[in-house]
């Protein structure tokens, strides 16, 4: 078996490389970072102070933009005034019910795809993968006629359903080629020490943990960021945060201060969540179980 | 414990005939190896046997019980896979606990069983580690131990010690006996290696290109084997095989070569007289159970071509007058040099013919 750690040889180009490498990542930082830390500082800001910028160019008064005195009220605004605990919990319940249920039908799917062979599997496989390659707002209309038949709309089991809809596909294309690369002998194994068909494959999810992690994590971020469905099918009785977000501006007054903050509510979960489920991600939990 | 019985069975891989008509019959407790060269079969075998492989056509019983239609999981069984398949998650102790959590054994008696094991196995000191941190044989011998931990009805064993060292294999080969013995377990064995067979089993299933050829004692493989094929195939270093012609002369049977003419034991003669009509038959005899000498007293003449001192005894590759090489076993102290004129005797009591055509042995 190979080692884990990589030679790396030296050389003059590998330099200028490094260096250029490191410049690169400099200016992608600032691009990505800036906007958060605006964002961040902003919510914290009174709105005078928000918009007290110091000139162009003029770098030395940047001070200007850290000199205010913090105040939690845009916080307190939202959650106590205008009802942010409920759309919080319901981009949870929403973003969270889809990826489970995606999950646990996802993998069974992939499984059972990845394990046996029939007759029109491929057309199956392909089918499953296409019903993803349509644009949402492609399909929202004849959607939303369906759910309102099924009095789904404005409910938090309709604003699952229809997530799941886009999400299944999509786990079961990921876990597929995980399952894929899951060799049958472990499964034989478990199951001549004694298991059922499905306690091996419930031995053999450890082993696609890096998938199942990877997929909840897109399938969490597509629920939680989703516009399009949570406005249309979710409003009213399932309303998450974006929607909600969009509605603190209005024509008459945008409210910055809340804007930002509800901002920094809806950002700051999804990064405690990658962090959380990093270690997840690291693949080859499989090397060496198996003589290739 | 199991009296198995493979009744007819065949096994397809699509258009491959991987297993054809396979009949063998495995008594209580008997270690029973089946022995092949690689893609004979063997592991489909086994598969069938462990109900991870469809069986084509035929049946399978354990006891009275058909098992055709039993999962993995309900045969009692217990299987040493050839990639050993351990869970790459699990350390090697909970590898080996698992068939036991499966059947709600108490943590005592998991303890127990894996520390038995683990002590036989000489793994005591992995049992923390993952498959991912052991050597080849190390994993081996997890995968052993995740076998005999339990006390199922059947062993089925794919090339368990195929990756070990020379010194541990011919270790485990004893202790696998032993413990085999000890639990009164019947065993079918998988392996690719003769000595492996001839040294564990009690009978010995020879199998190549998917046909059982050969099932019998070690002793009947070796004395008495079959077919040239067999013949070939069990002994190290392998029988020798020279064509010749039979003719009958003054009441007696005679082989001919054009380095001798060696008169066939009377009892053996009957046996060969079907033989008289054809247009010639092999003989076949194993390396030590000719004589060598130097000069040309013996029956067989010939030249040394080279000799190969292996410490204990020696081999010597003779050039038959004709063409044919012979192998010849004889002790360390022989002295013959390169191109020597020699000769040999045959021990005509333990000599084989076998037919050319087909093979088949005559004796
Ligand atoms: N899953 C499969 N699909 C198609 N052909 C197969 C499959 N498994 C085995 N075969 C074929 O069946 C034949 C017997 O294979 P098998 O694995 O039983 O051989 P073996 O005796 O165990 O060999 P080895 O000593 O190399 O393990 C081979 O010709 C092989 O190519
Ligand atoms: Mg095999």
């Amino acid at each position: 078996m190979s080692s884990r750690d990589a030679v790396v040889y030296k050389t003059p180009l590998s330099r200028i490389w490094t260096i250029f490498t490191v410049i690169f990542i400099a200016f992608y930082l600032l691009w990505t970072l800036l906007p958060l830390v605006i964002m961040t500082f902003s919510s914290f800001k009174d709105l005078l102070a928000a918009f007290q910028l110091p000139p162009v160019g003029a770098f030395s008064e940047i001070g200007l933009f850290f000199n205010f005195t913090p105040t939690t009220k845009h916080y307190y605004n939202l959650f106590v005034n205008l009802g942010f605990t409920t759309y919080f919990l319901n981009s949870i319940i929403a973003a969270g019910g889809s990826a489970i249920i995606s999950v646990v039908l996802g993998s069974m799917c992939a499984y059972a795809l990845s394990r046996y062979e029939f007759r029109g599997k491929s057309d199956l496989f392909f089918w499953i993968i296409s019903t993803r390659m349509a644009p949402v707002v492609a399909v929202l209309v004849p959607l939303y006629a369906i759910f309102r038949g099924m009095d789904l709309i404005g409910t938090q089991a309709g604003l699952i359903l229809a997530f799941t809809t886009f999400n299944l596909p999509f786990a079961i294309w990921i876990l597929k080629g995980f399952f894929d690369n899951v060799p049958y002998a472990i499964e034989e194994a478990s199951m001549v020490d004694g298991s059922t068909r499905f306690q091996a494959f419930r031995a053999i999810l450890p082993l696609v943990a890096p998938g199942i992690g990877a997929f909840v994590i897109l399938c969490i971020l597509f629920a939680w960021n989703d516009f399009l469905f949570a406005s249309i099918i979710g409003s009213g009785g399932a309303k998450t945060l974006p929607p909600a977000t969009v509605e603190l501006v209005q024509p008459q007054n945008i409210q910055w201060g809340s804007i930002m903050a509800a901002g920094v509510i809806t950002t700051l979960p999804m990064m405690l969540l990658g962090l959380l489920i990093r270690r997840y991600l690291v693949t080859g939990l499989t090397m060496g179980a198996v003589r290739e | 414990m199991a009296l198995v019985t493979i009744t007819n069975v065949w096994k397809y891989y699509g258009k491959t005939v991987a297993v054809k008509d396979l009949n063998i019959t495995c008594k209580d407790g008997e270690f029973v190896s089946v022995l092949g060269p690689s893609g004979c079969g063997k592991s489909s075998t086994l598969r069938m046997l462990a109900g991870l492989e469809h069986i084509s056509a035929g049946d399978i019983r354990f006891g009275d019980t058909r098992v055709n239609d039993l999962e993995p999981k309900d045969r009692d069984i217990a299987m040493v896979f050839e990639n050993y398949a351990l869970y790459p998650h699990k350390t090697v102790y909970e590898n080996m606990a698992n068939p036991l959590r499966l059947r709600n054994e108490s943590e005592d008696t998991i303890k127990k069983r894996i520390a038995f094991a683990a002590e036989m196995l000489e793994i005591e000191y992995l049992l923390q580690r993952k498959p991912m941190e052991l050597s080849g044989g190390q994993k081996q011998r997890t995968a052993i131990g995740r076998a005999i931990v339990r006390e199922p009805k059947l062993f089925l064993f794919d090339e368990p010690i195929a990756h070990l060292d020379a010194k541990l294999r011919a270790r485990m080969r004893g202790e696998l006996k032993i413990m085999q013995r000890r639990l009164g377990t019947t065993m079918i064995y998988v392996t690719h290696d003769q000595l492996e067979a001839m040294s564990m089993a009690d009978r010995i299933a020879v199998m190549n290109n998917g046909v059982l050829q050969q099932f019998g004692t070690p002793q009947e493989i070796y004395n008495h084997p079959v077919n040239e094929w067999v013949a070939g195939f069990v002994g190290e270093p392998p029988m020798n095989f020279i064509d010749c012609d039979l003719i009958e002369e003054g009441g007696g049977f005679y082989a001919v070569h054009s380095a001798f003419k060696v008169a066939v034991p009377a009892d053996q003669a009957a046996k060969l007289r079907g033989a008289l009509k054809s247009s010639g038959v092999r003989m076949g005899i194993r390396p030590d159970q000719m004589a060598i000498s130097l000069g040309q007293e013996g029956a067989a003449k010939g030249s040394i071509k080279i000799t190969e001192p292996l410490g204990g005894d020696t081999l010597v590759d003779v050039d038959l007058k004709g063409a044919h090489h012979v192998l010849v076993k004889t002790d360390a102290d022989f002295r013959g040099q390169m191109n020597n004129s020699c000769s040999l005797n045959f021990d005509t009591s333990r000599w084989h013919f076998f037919s050319k055509e087909t093979g088949v042995a005559y004796f």
